[in-house]
């Protein structure tokens, strides 16, 4: 719901009316328009008694005024120059907040005033939480951070078993999962293939991405004994390069899948939640609780687990432990490929979808024990939880800031993590 | 193809501020990285820590611009504890995860609207060097040097104190590391537990290295905020980390020339490729048999996946960089 505003509407330009002032007149006329969405069409109303300030660059104050009837108000300004308009967020009317909260100050320049006057319009907007009771906001806070929970406990797992059975951290585990998030688009946008039917070719080759990583990179670094320090200096040129490598296939803007993009929120008890939501939470603790059942039970799942313990001891007992390097590769493409189709129908598709979510695979990681599987399924479970629950109490723009906070606070306290056994980590 | 455009672009950026602020920034990140073994990849915070310092003299204290180095160093302090104190006991990849993200959270903080009143929001700080352009004895509508290292009096100035800067900082490593701290540093790199059995505290040294590389990377900061004239938050991206990565491991580590002329190199190369890629797409994109290969647009992106294609090929094939020794480039110590 909050993206569908933000994705219509951010701060708009509208030029300047030719309202014929004499010359040496200029005018900044700020307009502030309610944006909420009836049926997913946009419907805007103007909101009067919203406080407008225009200063200079250098923070000199020029005019103030408060938005009348219209949601218009009109400060004179003296020259054609460069002015900062900042609305007063603590002005607007009760349950009321801008859409994008980094948008309350615009700046303009003298450039932009091609007539005397100079429009500005700020958009505030209903993102469905505002206005709730405490108790609604926490549960529809707590369905967020569940999901995005899942996101990050699904693409961690494999980061986690890779610095377990390999030693090495890996850098661009985030374009993993925006490989997988811009393969969905692909083939759900441009060829137009149904997600479910796509879906799990994509996961298929996030799955190959990383035998071929291990393949054809560091496979061999290791064979040449290059160093894992060396190593993880070539994941960041690897990130590097694969992240402008998608700038440069897919364009620096954010797009949507098309698939199930138009859905209603369904109110379940305090919750407003599309069916799209539900679906990929209850798909996504399956296959969390599929990937933990397979730890748990399965052969293999043994072996990754021993191998991941220790790796000499695991060879010893007779575990081919570089064919459970190669498994551990692929499933941890595989599963971030997933994460990256779950990330892209809960929000957007973009060329840094993965490498945002990197520090808080990191902290999860941290937070469960690195190398450990369950750790990461935990650890990232509950980052995502954490992560969308502090967005109540500090601003959303500054939400992830608390998921480094507990990766400092772990690895002071308990720096094996909370699953992880307690040996020298140093 | 306009070859002598070209050509004159890329010598000047040889020695232009972009070259300058790297170099100094790879000298701190070479303490880390090359001489101590720490892998720091959030070098871009400890700059923000600069240019902010400066910045905040004029948005927030109040005071003159030279309070801006105290303040920096101050911030360079708090920021390398907040870092170093989690992670300098652990396993070396710690610090990598922890450094990385703070970078992030750093610019997420300055560029924040929450905190407008303190570091200007996405907008950055602009008003801060009127004290610094006052020095400068060259008039700022002129031009100064001979073709093709043409500037305005201001530039001008900023590249002659930026390579004094480069030449004190180069001269301060390079005895650092003679005297017997930096044997000490160098021990750690090769070896932790054999400098702690010798009664030394490792943590100590390292602690101090960081907030030594830390310092040089802020000094970085100024002098790229002083030539802008501004201080903008996402000129402190995770990513300028791993460009002056790639500069100093092109130029090699754990050598003080290293960082100097791989800062030289990084930019002759970037440059020239910048200005060749956008030759070719100035008239239309690039076509190969009817498909668009490369439009003007996306010379930026293309660029940098060379810078990325090119740190992982330096590593595996040439891990000692062009100045480098073998022996030192120990990223793997033990």
């Amino acid at each position: 719901m909050t993206l569908l505003c933000s994705c219509v509407a951010g701060i708009g330009f509208i030029s300047g009316s030719a309202k014929a002032a004499d010359d040496g007149e200029f005018f900044i006329i700020a307009s502030v328009q309610n944006q909420v969405l009836v049926n997913n069409v946009p419907e805007r109303a103007p909101v009067a008694g919203a406080s407008i300030k225009v200063t200079t660059i250098d923070g000199k104050l020029i005019g103030e005024a408060l938005t009348d009837e219209d949601g218009l108000c009109k400060i004179a300004v003296p020259t054609r120059d460069n002015y900062l308009i900042s609305i007063d967020a603590g002005s607007l009317p009760d349950g009321l907040t801008l859409i994008d909260a980094e948008k309350s100050q615009v700046k303009i320049t003298q450039e932009l005033f091609t007539t005397s006057t100079k429009r500005v319009t700020f958009f505030t907007g209903d993102s469905g939480v505002a206005g709730a009771t405490d108790f609604e906001r926490i549960a529809q806070r707590l369905s967020d951070g569940v999901r995005l929970g899942i996101i990050i406990a699904m693409c961690s797992v494999g980061l986690s078993l890779i610095i377990g059975t390999t030693g090495l951290t890996n850098f661009a585990h985030g374009e993993m999962v925006t490989f997988g998030g811009l393969l969905a688009f692909f083939f759900n946008v441009v060829l137009d293939i149904p997600i479910l039917i796509c879906g799990p070719l994509v996961i298929l080759l996030g799955g190959c991405l990383g035998f071929f990583l291990n393949w054809g990179i560091f496979a061999r670094l290791t064979r040449r004994g290059i160093g894992l320090n060396s190593q993880l200096v070539v994941t960041l040129g690897l990130s590097l390069m694969l992240i402008n490598f998608y700038l440069f296939m897919f364009g620096g803007r954010t797009k949507q899948l098309t698939s199930y993009s138009k859905q209603v929120n369904l109110e379940i008890g305090p919750i407003g939640i599309t069916p799209r939501d539900l679906t990929t939470a209850v798909l996504g603790i399956m296959i969390l609780l599929s990937v933990a059942l397979f730890l748990q039970r399965s052969r293999l799942g043994k072996a990754i687990r021993a191998v991941s313990d220790n790796v000499q001891l695991a060879s010893a007992t007779g575990i081919n432990t570089q064919k459970v390097i190669q498994i551990v590769w692929f499933a941890g493409g595989a599963l971030a490929a997933t994460g990256g189709i779950f990330r892209g129908l809960d929000e957007q598709v973009s060329f840094s979808m993965g490498s945002d979510l990197i520090f808080l695979m990191f902290a999860g990681i941290t937070l469960g024990g690195l190398g450990s599987a369950y750790g990461a399924l935990v650890g990232g479970f509950f980052i995502g939880i954490f992560v969308e629950l502090a967005a109540l109490f500090v601003p959303s723009e500054l939400k992830v800031a608390p998921a480094l906070l507990i990766l400092i606070v772990v690895l002071i306290v308990r720096p094996q993590g909370i699953i992880g056994k307690k040996q020298r980590v140093g | 193809m306009d070859w002598i455009k070209i050509i004159e672009n890329t010598i000047r950026a040889c020695v232009g501020v972009d070259a300058i602020y790297f170099a100094i920034a790879a000298l701190g990140l070479n303490i880390h990285f090359g001489y101590t073994g720490m892998l720091n990849f959030g070098q871009a915070a400890f700059m923000a820590c600069g240019s902010y310092g400066l910045g905040m003299t004029a948005q927030y204290f109040g005071v003159g611009l030279w309070w801006g180095i105290p303040i920096g160093i101050i911030l360079v302090i708090i920021l390398a504890l907040i870092v170093g104190i989690p992670t300098l006991r652990l396993r070396a990849d710690y610090l990598a995860i922890v450094t990385i993200a703070t970078a992030e959270i750093v610019r997420l903080f300055v560029r924040s609207v929450k905190f407008n009143n303190i570091f200007g929001g996405t907008e950055g700080i602009s008003n801060f060097s009127r004290q610094y352009r006052e020095l400068n004895p060259f008039d700022p509508g002129k031009t100064y040097g001979v073709r093709p290292f043409l500037y305005t009096g201001y530039s001008f100035f900023t590249i002659i104190i930026g390579w004094v800067l480069v030449g004190l900082f180069s001269f301060f490593v390079w005895q650092l590391m003679r005297s017997p701290w930096g044997r000490v540093i160098k021990g750690i790199r090769e070896d932790e537990d054999a400098v702690r059995s010798l009664g030394k505290n490792v943590f100590s040294y390292k602690m101090q290295a960081l907030i030594i590389g830390g310092i040089l990377g802020m000094f970085a900061g100024m002098v790229l905020s002083l030539d802008r004239g501004s201080v903008q938050p996402d000129n402190y991206s995770r990513m300028v980390t791993f460009y002056i990565l790639t500069a100093l491991v092109l130029g090699g580590l754990a050598k003080v020339s290293g960082s100097v002329f791989g800062s030289v190199l990084f930019w002759f190369l970037f440059v020239l490729s910048d200005n060749i890629l956008r030759e070719i797409t100035r008239d239309g994109p690039l076509r190969i048999g009817g498909r668009t290969i490369i439009q003007s647009n996306q010379v930026g992106a293309v660029n940098y996946m060379f810078v990325g294609i090119g740190l992982m090929l330096l590593i595996v094939f040439r891990p000692q960089g062009l100045f480098g020794n073998r022996q030192e480039m120990a990223l793997d110590g033990r």
